[in-house]
């Protein structure tokens, strides 16, 4: 084994020839995170919203949405939305939409639960002050609730967006051709897996820190007149 | 359904219709309110509560603390809905008894009718309670603009007169986190002031300010009841109850235990919990 280790050429004079290959990786990378995000976002909040709800029905659904979702690894969704599916009832999704679909359902789960907490943590106050003005449900949590919970909820939710980031590269195990798969083709083409997946790691990590960076500046904004 | 503006346009000087004592605005009767009902440490915080308040008065409530004062008033406007009793508000009687649970119609009549009796109701509440991500100007455009459909240049300009009104011209572009516990207030009764309500609720507004402040804000509190303006005020303040309340209810323990004009109320207690109460503070 030591002697294989020794045997490695380092041969980092192919990155160059990668790069092309490797940006549009990050292309599909950036797009199946950014749809995930805006749809577990969305999911994510109608699900919170159920769990809050008066109505038991919708109460027990969204607790079962939760467990459920949050239970099972990425993975498993990933193969079984593209394999399962596919076999067992004959709906055929492409690499790219089972991911997404993967995506949302796991990371929506957990948003519900980001966004439950940040509204409970709203001040009650804040709703009797919109009840004791006239505002309707509507206009009570979108004028007053949302807003406030938002602010609250922004860091987790942005983790929770590092996370789609990073797992999406499971997803290349279905055959996609974000950073990941990419990677994986150039590293069987090239032999180079060292040189490879550390360029693939920095990759990554730029884009985490470039996404963890502008939410900084995001969350200073939002919380710029607020205690 | 169209929601009057009230007898006062934005423009004219603060008057509230008659500052004469008229014909009768709300009253409640019969109001029980219960805490954890049917619970092994079940609470009677309200108990047949009768009050009326005619046009153009002002009511003190006081009491010790956990006596059911802001019960009370949080039972009147329905943000904590009275169990039995009703509140007849501008000539609508409202309960939230026997309200069908499972018809969706009925719940959102209810809704409606609601809404229309807080549009008409001001509160104004001893934390505050101003929406933290919006400007003073904001926190009293809000409810026009959303609940009344005002356009927007409209309601801030009633906003701005409002604020005016209570001297907070210069702090309208201002968020509430910079603002003093006092400005707060006031701020807090320009937005309940903005809907052009026909009565307005005062929870223990002066409790959460430091003592230099109380002055300003029962100042203000009293411009608004020579202006006519029908108002409940719960209240510790004993001065401004004896020089601006017409009429005084002493609570505890859920019940109206004494009530009658302000000044003889407080000059000669009947029942002997009013006396004990008002030794002991004053």
């Amino acid at each position: 084994m030591i002697a294989a280790i020794v045997a490695y050429a380092f041969r980092w004079s192919i990155i160059p020839s990668a790069i092309g290959e490797l940006g549009h990786g990050v292309k599909v990378t950036l797009i199946l995170s950014g749809i995930s995000t805006v749809l577990s976002l969305a999911l994510g909040l109608v699900v919170a919203l159920c769990r809050m709800s008066g109505l038991r029905l919708l109460r027990y659904g969204a607790y079962v949405y939760i467990q459920v979702f949050r239970a099972l690894s990425l993975y498993i969704y990933v193969l079984w939305i593209y394999f399962g599916i596919a076999a067992g009832i004959g709906v055929n999704f492409s690499p790219l939409t089972a991911g997404v679909i993967a995506l949302t359902v796991l990371n929506s789960a957990y948003m519900a639960e980001i966004y439950r907490s940040a509204l409970d943590a709203v001040d009650p106050g804040q709703r009797e002050a919109a009840l004791s003005l006239g505002f309707g449900r509507r206009h009570r949590f979108f004028t007053i609730v949302f807003p406030q919970g938002f602010r609250v909820a922004f860091p987790s939710l942005v983790n929770q967006l590092v996370d789609i980031v990073k797992d999406s590269s499971i997803i290349a195990i279905i055959g996609t051709t974000d950073l990941m798969g990419v990677t994986n083709q150039l590293v069987s083409y090239y032999r180079a897996p060292f040189e490879l997946y550390t360029l693939v790691g920095f990759f990554y990590l730029t884009i985490v820190l470039v996404i963890s960076g502008a939410a900084a500046l995001v969350e200073r904004r939002l919380n710029r007149h607020v205690h | 359904m169209s929601i009057d503006a009230g007898p006062t346009g934005a423009s004219t000087p603060a008057t509230y219709g008659s500052p004469a004592v008229g014909n009768e605005i709300v009253r409640g009767e019969r109001l029980n309110k219960w805490f954890h009902r049917g619970r092994a440490h079940e609470l009677h915080v309200l108990e047949d509560v009768d009050v009326s308040v005619s046009r153009g008065e002002v009511l003190v409530v006081i009491g010790p603390s956990g006596s059911g004062k802001s019960t009370l008033l949080r039972c009147l406007n329905f943000l904590a809905p009275p169990d039995t009793g009703t509140v007849t508000f501008l000539g609508e009687t409202l309960s939230a008894e026997r309200l069908p649970r499972l018809s969706i119609q009925a719940r959102l009549d209810y809704e409606r009718r609601l809404r229309h009796f807080r549009t008409q109701m001001g509160m104004v509440f001893q934390h505050f309670h101003l929406f933290p991500h919006m400007t003073v100007l904001d926190n009293v455009a809000a409810a026009p603009v959303r609940v009344l459909r005002m356009s927007k240049p409209e309601a801030r300009e009633r906003a701005a007169a409002e604020l005016g009104r209570v001297g907070m011209s210069g702090k309208t572009k201002a968020y509430p986190s910079q603002l003093s516990g006092g400005q707060k207030q006031r701020v807090a009764i320009a937005r309940a002031l903005a809907m052009k309500p026909q009565l307005m609720l005062f929870d223990e507004v002066t409790s959460a300010l430091d003592p230099e402040l109380i002055g300003g804000i029962l100042d203000e509190m009293r411009k608004l009841a020579e202006s006519g303006m029908t108002m409940i005020v719960v209240t510790h303040e004993m001065g401004f109850a004896r020089e601006v309340g017409d009429r005084l209810v002493f609570m505890d323990e859920g019940r109206i235990v004494e009530q009658g004009h302000a000044r003889e109320v407080l000059a000669a207690p009947e029942n002997p919990r009013t006396q004990a109460f008002l030794r002991a503070i004053l």
